[in-house]
């Protein structure tokens, strides 16, 4: 049995956050190896600022009512809580470039890597999440 | 049965129930026993799921006032 979780995170608004960032610790926390690999718009999920703002689904701004009842975490707290569960960050490359976009508009301590860089870590994980 | 420690995360939604859980237990010694308390209906499974993946031991679960208790022993 594997005991790697490898995510692909590929998009960039809030509700995408909470799916990967939640999974991610969940699975850290159950003593899962996990890495995930930020590419596009996921880039969004780690990126400093980017990270503090993240957007609703248009038309769903009406759910941040539920967010706040329910006593959900914010994004950055669950960014901080998966990197002190070990879980390493993977920023596409090729992504950045497009971008313009550099290490340092990320949150510290990420890897940046490529398309291969994450298919070497995910060959042998189980299960394997694209969001 | 002996509590060594108990975790009060009532209110807090998942994945923040496990995440502290998870993070209270690696405080503790095998064996001994942590004691949970938690409002996240989702704990249901989830703390079931999460001892199986670790291989601890859940001796005792009860509801109390929408309140669930966990009894978690370490492996």
């Amino acid at each position: 049995m594997s005991n790697k979780v490898a995510i692909i995170a590929a998009n960039g608004g809030l509700f995408d956050a909470y799916k990967v960032f939640n999974i991610a610790t969940a699975a850290a926390a159950s003593d899962k190896e996990v890495a995930i690999f930020f590419t596009f718009e996921g880039l969004n999920l780690i990126h400093k600022q980017g990270m503090q703002a993240l957007e609703m689904p248009a038309g769903k701004e009406h759910f941040a009512e539920g967010f706040a009842k329910a006593q959900i975490p914010a994004i950055p707290e669950l960014v901080e809580m998966a990197i002190e569960l070990g879980v390493k960050f993977i920023a596409c490359q090729m992504t950045m470039d497009v971008m313009g976009l550099t290490k340092e508009d990320f949150v510290d301590g990420i890897e940046v890597g490529g398309a291969v860089t994450f298919l070497e870590y995910a060959k042998d994980a189980a299960p394997t999440l694209t969001f | 049965m002996n509590i060594t420690k108990t975790l009060d995360v009532k209110g807090l939604a998942c994945p923040m129930p496990i995440v502290r859980t998870k993070k209270t237990i690696d405080t503790i010694n095998s064996g001994e026993v942590l004691e949970v308390l938690v409002t996240d209906k989702g704990a249901l499974s989830d703390f079931a799921a999460w001892a199986k993946a670790g291989g601890h031991t859940i001796l005792d679960q009860k509801e109390e006032a929408g309140v669930l208790y966990f009894y978690i022993q370490k492996a």
